[in-house]
């Protein structure tokens, strides 16, 4: 769905029309169910907070009308569902507690395509790899790069600056690269 | 792209980073994604010239490329059961504010509209004036071809295919290039392949061009060809041979290869050495990447090397270069210094 016919479903989602409701839903269950997953790493608590939200929304329909992005809106919105239900569940109180020790985002080999460019790669690499990014920077390429929400979309998300969403990802490609392209030489070198 | 050069020549620390306005800038961008020729070319030349941002470059292209994943699907059956329990959880609410569809149908007629003029003018954009068509690859870029009548070609950097819209089963070439050649056994229509060496004449086949040094090769993977040579003789070629032919020298070798071949591994980005001597190595790297090196201890050029060198990132292809052969190789302006550890 592109941006524009987004916001018309979402105009007439708060104008009170029950298929916009079902629509939106119908898109943004499963994806909002798979970073529910990510973020807490329980079916359970992803489901519940998943009924709660959209319960929410569809009673405060009227209410919250002005939204500039509805993908980037219900993200934070989500997500802020889930941290206060982790935190609750958990007795954590910020957000690296509850989710470092809460092992989020973690990646594995099953969901990873290797490209051209990684070829001398293997997807069990690539994901031990990106296991030992933090769990910030697995985040942020969460939500860029299997989300596609754009640059400034994870930053409201995520609520960090954008200087910051940069840095967190020059840091983790810098980290990925240099090790993709050590263990590259070392494969190349083994075989002669 | 002027702009952009003045941004980074004035760019203070407190202003914008040259990584955000890398990641920013759609010239770039087609870089990355090795998409428009004038871009790649800009960059490629940008990067020979601050090779002291390199880190930041490839981080840039590391972000833009980002990571690829299979996203995990939740089954409709699923979705369809927790929106109706949400529904029923719900319907004590009102059914009421029936839809006002009106507006929205209008918006997405006018969007509609716009899209199809949108694709009317750019159609006009790309209808082509003359009849020849050619392919060229810059340095360090391989790019895949479909000709007009099914034919793939794979080819190689720094090299040139071109034809003539009606005849385009008759392909002019310079460089390198991998042929993979759809056969039409109905009307046995011929496939001619011309470098300033020879003639390659095929019917259905696979086989592997290179204009390199000053001669033509020819390997042939599968099918059957026949070249016609600059002096004016012919010769047929079975699978797994390699005919080379120099019109400037007027010699000709035929050989029967038997070896895992260097020749066409350059498609799946590999070069593969077997015994190679330093020299021909980066003979190799010269012409794919449009470099000149220099030797600073001559013994190293006749060094062997054998395995399999990456070729689609110069840095990673000098670095295994440097580690195998126990070198240093410094890339300046465009020159490759190599010398002993």
């Amino acid at each position: 769905m592109n941006t524009f016919s987004e916001k018309a479903l979402w105009e007439l989602f708060t104008e009170g029309d029950q298929n916009a409701f079902s629509s939106l839903f119908k898109t943004y269950y499963p994806q909002l169910y798979g970073y529910g997953i990510k973020l807490s790493s329980d079916s359970f608590i992803t489901e519940d907070c998943l009924q709660n939200f959209f319960i929410y929304l569809h009673k405060n329909r009227r209410k919250i009308r002005k939204v500039n992005h509805v993908k980037s809106y219900l993200y934070t919105s989500f997500r802020r569902e889930i941290l206060k239900s982790l935190k609750k569940e958990r007795q954590f109180s910020s957000y690296e507690t509850s989710l470092e020790r809460g092992r989020s985002f973690g990646f594995s080999p099953e969901e990873l395509k290797i490209e051209q460019e990684l070829s001398h790669i293997k997807t069990t690499t690539l994901a031990i790899l990106l296991n030992t990014l933090s769990t910030r920077q697995r985040e942020v390429i969460y939500l860029k790069y299997y989300s596609g929400l754009s640059t400034k979309d994870t930053m409201e998300v995520m609520d960090i600056s954008y200087q910051s969403v940069l840095n967190t990802l020059q840091k983790a490609f810098a980290k990925l690269r240099n090790e993709i392209e050590d263990r590259e030489i070392s494969a190349i070198l083994k075989k002669t | 792209m002027v702009s952009l050069l003045m941004k980074i020549l004035f760019m203070s620390k407190e202003e914008l980073s040259l990584l955000e306005i890398l990641i920013e800038d759609l010239s770039f961008v087609n870089w990355a994604k090795n998409h428009n020729q004038n871009d790649v070319a800009f960059w490629n030349n940008w990067i020979r010239q601050h090779p002291d941002k390199i880190e930041t470059v490839y981080n840039a292209k590391a972000i833009i490329l980002g990571i690829k994943f299979n996203k995990t699907q939740v089954s409709e059956t699923k979705i369809d059961q927790a929106l109706s329990d949400i529904l029923a959880l719900v319907e004590v609410e009102e059914k009421s504010f029936k839809k006002e569809k009106k507006s929205f149908s209008v918006i997405k007629y006018m969007a509609m509209a716009t899209t199809l003029v949108l694709f009317i003018s750019l159609a006009y954009l790309f209808i082509p004036t003359d009849t020849t068509v050619t392919h060229t690859t810059l340095f360090g870029e391989i790019i895949d071809l479909k000709l007009p009548d099914g034919t793939s070609v794979i080819l190689n950097g720094n090299s040139e295919i071109s034809y003539d819209k009606n005849t385009p089963r008759n392909i002019n070439l310079s460089g390198e290039a991998y042929f993979k050649v759809k056969s039409i056994p109905s009307t046995k229509a011929k496939f001619w392949v011309n470098t300033r060496d020879l003639k390659v004449e095929v019917f259905g086949t696979q086989f592997h061009v290179s204009t390199r040094n000053n001669k033509t090769g020819v390997l042939l993977d599968e099918g059957r060809i026949e070249l016609l040579l600059g002096n004016g003789t012919s010769k047929k070629m079975k699978p797994g041979e390699l005919v080379s032919y120099s019109n400037k020298d007027k010699i000709t070798t035929h050989d029967k290869v038997t070896q895992e071949l260097s020749y066409s591994l350059w498609r799946e980005g590999t070069y593969i050495f077997n015994n190679t001597t330093v020299y021909e190595v980066m003979k190799n790297i010269e012409q794919a990447y449009g470099l000149k090196t220099e030797f600073i201890d001559e013994e190293l050029k006749g060094q062997k090397l054998t395995g399999g060198i990456p070729n689609q990132n110069l840095k990673i292809c000098l670095s295994a270069i440097e580690k195998s052969t126990g070198t240093r190789i410094v890339v300046k302006d465009n020159r490759l210094i190599m010398f002993k550890n």
